[in-house]
């Protein structure tokens, strides 16, 4: 399946995840997964999604406006590039966001 | 050395660099390097140098904001995310960027 392909599927079943059950982020993670978000560092499916599912909003809907990927390594690994805009439930303007993505094969 | 120490100085190299002596970005790529820049696809330290240098602006100042790193793959690879303001020469407003690096 093109490389392309791949990525925007698994970026639109991310965020629509996100958007909707953010607990179901935590089949998207594994043990040996991190994330570093505003600076602080997290390992491990359980502490990822608790960090997710803690942030300061109930709602949010995430609008992706560009995906780019690039093969990684020598196993099959994709890093991935998501930019796009995050809006909260009662907030008049849009964030903006951008996040990086590295998957194994 | 602590992988945030040489993530942090990596990326300062590589905007100074970027701000002072674009083509000078031809040292940090290799042969099997891959740029996508606004969707567009470039492989090889050339091509990849070409794409910057051909940028539509001569001169540019890139303030970093923050600067992010985790370990990648098995080989000691590192993903750097870094995000920051680019001032364009004769623009009243920076720009918003943020790049993902992986060396």
């Amino acid at each position: 399946m093109d490389p392309n392909a791949v990525a925007k599927a698994f970026v639109e079943h991310y965020y629509s995840t996100f958007d909707t059950n953010r607990g179901g982020l935590a089949n998207l993670y594994q043990d040996g997964s991190m994330l570093t978000f505003e600076g602080q560092p997290f390992q491990g499916a359980q502490n990822i999604a608790a960090k997710l599912a803690s942030l300061p909003f109930q709602q949010c809907q995430h609008t992706i406006t560009t995906v780019d990927c690039q093969p990684s390594g020598p196993a099959g690994g994709m890093l991935v590039f998501v930019s796009g805009n995050l809006q909260l439930a009662g907030e008049q303007h849009a964030l903006k966001f951008s996040q990086g993505d590295w998957e194994a094969n | 050395m602590d992988p945030d120490a040489v993530a942090k100085a990596f990326v300062e190299h590589y905007y100074t660099t970027f701000d002072s002596n674009r083509a000078g970005l031809a040292n940090l790529y290799q042969e099997s390097s891959m740029l996508t820049f606004e969707g567009q696809n470039t492989q090889g330290c050339q091509s990849i140098v070409a794409k910057l240098t051909s940028l539509p602006f001569q001169q540019c100042q890139h303030a970093i904001t923050t600067v992010d790193c985790q370990p990648s793959g098995p080989a000691g690879g590192m993903i750097v995310f870094v995000s920051g303001d680019l001032q364009l020469t004769g623009e009243q407003h920076a720009l918003k960027f943020s790049q993902l690096l992986e060396d």
